[in-house]
């Protein structure tokens, strides 16, 4: 999707080729002093590569696993040099010898007992659902430039950095934006319209604007309000309503159950705010408009 | 900021497990939820906490890694006066194992699924200020609030700076020199600006760990790691700049990896809504 695609051409993240920690580090020239800022390239430092963050977080797995087997090993290790060595078994603390014996089973069963509880840790891996339906972009036709650069802004934030596939916007009893993937209509290709009259009418909304919270539903198949959003592709997996303000609510529709993590949930709220304080500012501004 | 409320384990394709999150005493109960044909096996009753607070269970290995090596140190110290070889092996792999419960905690903080250690702390001898620039529109006014105060609020940060088409927003925790007024406070800044040659910057720079780069001086002390995100300009646009970055977010924190992959790419979508809007 071309919306979504813009952010991720525009910004590569790639480290500079490292310079070790210690070294010394250039001494660039100071720049005339003047009013405004002026313009130099940087030549700070750049910072290193952390190769073992990141060959943890590619080997995620077997690094969960390796305290259990590092510890397995030094057990037998240890049994076996007593084995070995022609020493009783025997678990005393009687002998120097019995006494290092006792604390490396010690540290084995310590590094066994974190594996376990690292491996207890691992996020389940959940497959994204490819929403089923159509692509559109409806935008309410007299909103001025500003709002609408920041309603897409918002999209392109939330699709890029979130699993958000669908964002609707009804603001005072208006649809004023509906971007992303859509139900499709039975018969033709177009999307399914947001009809907001009937959506503010419904229990989902007044639920979500009475509490005044934001509301997260995060299986939607086990919600009976579903069918209050038929806009929104049939096989959306999990659904956020913003509300924003006391006058309109934000529908993101995303496609991994649980896809939303809390701190996406937080920025949502105040992505929120943002757009109800625009949307409100340019409500009370405008001229009338012409009812059709 | 990043948590995870509900965690769960494959082990093989047989056993499925779903975790309780952390939880206070020392024996909680545990929920354990039955599938169809699959057995359940909850290793979540190995995690506990002491619930001494500002004890962090994690770095339990390292303790006993100290503790159990000086322990078999001492024990090899104090101990007959023949040392066997049996005893050197078993001690040398006893001082390998405590090396590695050591580096157990350092390792775990890059497993996905970890909740940070760290909390954040505030800056000693920083004062909170929030200066901006004097011309600046409404509008621009409005969004550089916001993004500092989001920014502020949702990341781990205590200092943030912001400069986008020629105008400064500074809020947060800053160490200002004693000398300096309320009203040359954005003259220093932008003055240490110039120095730091940050506003030609092309990349995002992300220093996890304490640097000595010259424009940590800038930051309070305590600062551990800084994020730099630079304002790229739309690709969309049609003006045909030579330069394609116009300004630059920096974000400082108090603890050390403050900023995940989540963190950064919603910094970088706050940042592009500093853009100018042709």
């Amino acid at each position: 999707m071309e919306a979504g695609r813009i952010l991720h051409i525009a910004i590569p993240w790639s480290p500079r080729p490292r310079r070790p920690r210690s070294s010394h580090l250039p001494n660039f020239p100071r720049f005339i002093r003047a009013s405004s800022i002026q313009r130099a390239s940087y030549k700070g430092p750049k910072p290193g590569r952390d190769w073992i963050a990141d060959w943890v977080s590619k080997n995620d797995d077997t690094v969960r696993s390796l305290p259990i087997y590092v510890g397995g090993a030094s057990l037998l290790a240890v049994l076996f040099n007593r084995a070995v060595s022609g020493i009783a078994p025997v678990a005393d603390a009687s002998s120097s010898q019995s006494r290092a014996d006792l604390l490396t089973l010690g540290l084995a069963v310590t590094n066994i007992l974190a594996g376990l509880v690292w491996l207890s840790i691992r996020p389940k891996t959940i497959t994204p659902v490819d929403p089923q339906g159509v692509e559109c972009q409806v935008i309410y036709p007299h909103l001025s430039q500003s709002v609408v650069s920041e309603m897409f802004w918002a999209w392109e934030s939330l699709s890029a950095v979130t699993c958000c596939r669908s964002l609707v916007i009804v603001y005072d009893c208006k649809c004023i934006v509906q971007i992303g993937v859509a139900a499709k209509l039975q018969n033709d290709d177009n999307p399914v319209a947001v009809d907001a009259a009937k959506l503010m009418q419904g229990s989902l909304y007044q639920g979500v604007l009475k509490s005044g919270a934001q509301s997260y539903l995060a299986n939607l198949s086990l919600y009976p309000g579903r069918s209050e959003l038929p806009f929104l592709p049939s096989n959306t997996q999990a659904v956020i309503l913003q509300p924003l303000g006391d006058k309109g609510i934000a529908i993101l529709g995303g496609d991994t159950i649980r896809g939303f993590t809390t701190s996406d949930q937080a920025w949502i709220t105040y992505v929120g705010d943002k757009l109800d304080a625009t949307l409100a500012k340019y409500m009370s501004n405008k001229p009338a408009v012409v009812q059709e | 900021m990043i948590t995870i409320t509900a965690k769960s384990l494959r082990l093989n394709p047989l056993i499925q497990l779903k975790t309780a999150p952390k939880f206070r005493p020392r024996f909680a109960s545990i929920s354990a939820r039955l599938d169809d044909s699959q057995q359940q096996l909850n290793l979540s009753v190995l995690r506990f906490t002491f619930g001494i607070p500002g004890f962090d269970e994690s770095y339990l290995p390292r303790w006993i890694g100290y503790g159990f090596g000086s322990l078999i140190v001492l024990n090899h110290l104090l101990g007959s006066d023949s040392v066997t070889g049996a005893q050197l092996r078993s001690e040398s792999l006893g001082i390998s194992l405590a090396a590695f419960s050591v580096a157990l905690p350092y390792l775990g903080k890059f497993l996905k699924g970890a909740t940070p250690i760290d909390q954040a702390t505030l800056p000693e001898g920083a004062e909170q200020i929030f200066v901006m620039s004097q011309n600046v529109s409404v509008s621009q006014k409005e969004d550089l609030a916001w993004a500092t105060y989001v920014l502020l609020r949702n990341t781990n940060t205590t200092s943030a700076l912001i400069l986008a088409q020629g105008q400064l927003c500074v809020r947060g925790y800053w160490d200002v020199p004693d000398g300096v007024s309320k009203d040359d406070l954005l003259d220093w800044f932008k003055i240490k600006i110039e120095e730091t040659g940050l506003s030609d910057l092309t990349d995002t720079l992300y220093f996890p760990q304490v640097g000595d780069a010259e424009f940590w001086r800038m930051l309070p002390q305590g600062t551990r790691s800084v994020l730099v995100q630079p304002v790229q300009i739309d690709p969309k646009s049609t003006n045909n700049e030579t330069r394609n970055t116009e300004g630059f977010v920096l974000l400082a924190s108090s603890i050390r990896y403050a900023y995940g992959d989540k963190d950064r790419a919603w910094i970088r979508a706050i940042s592009n809504k500093l853009r100018s809007k042709d």
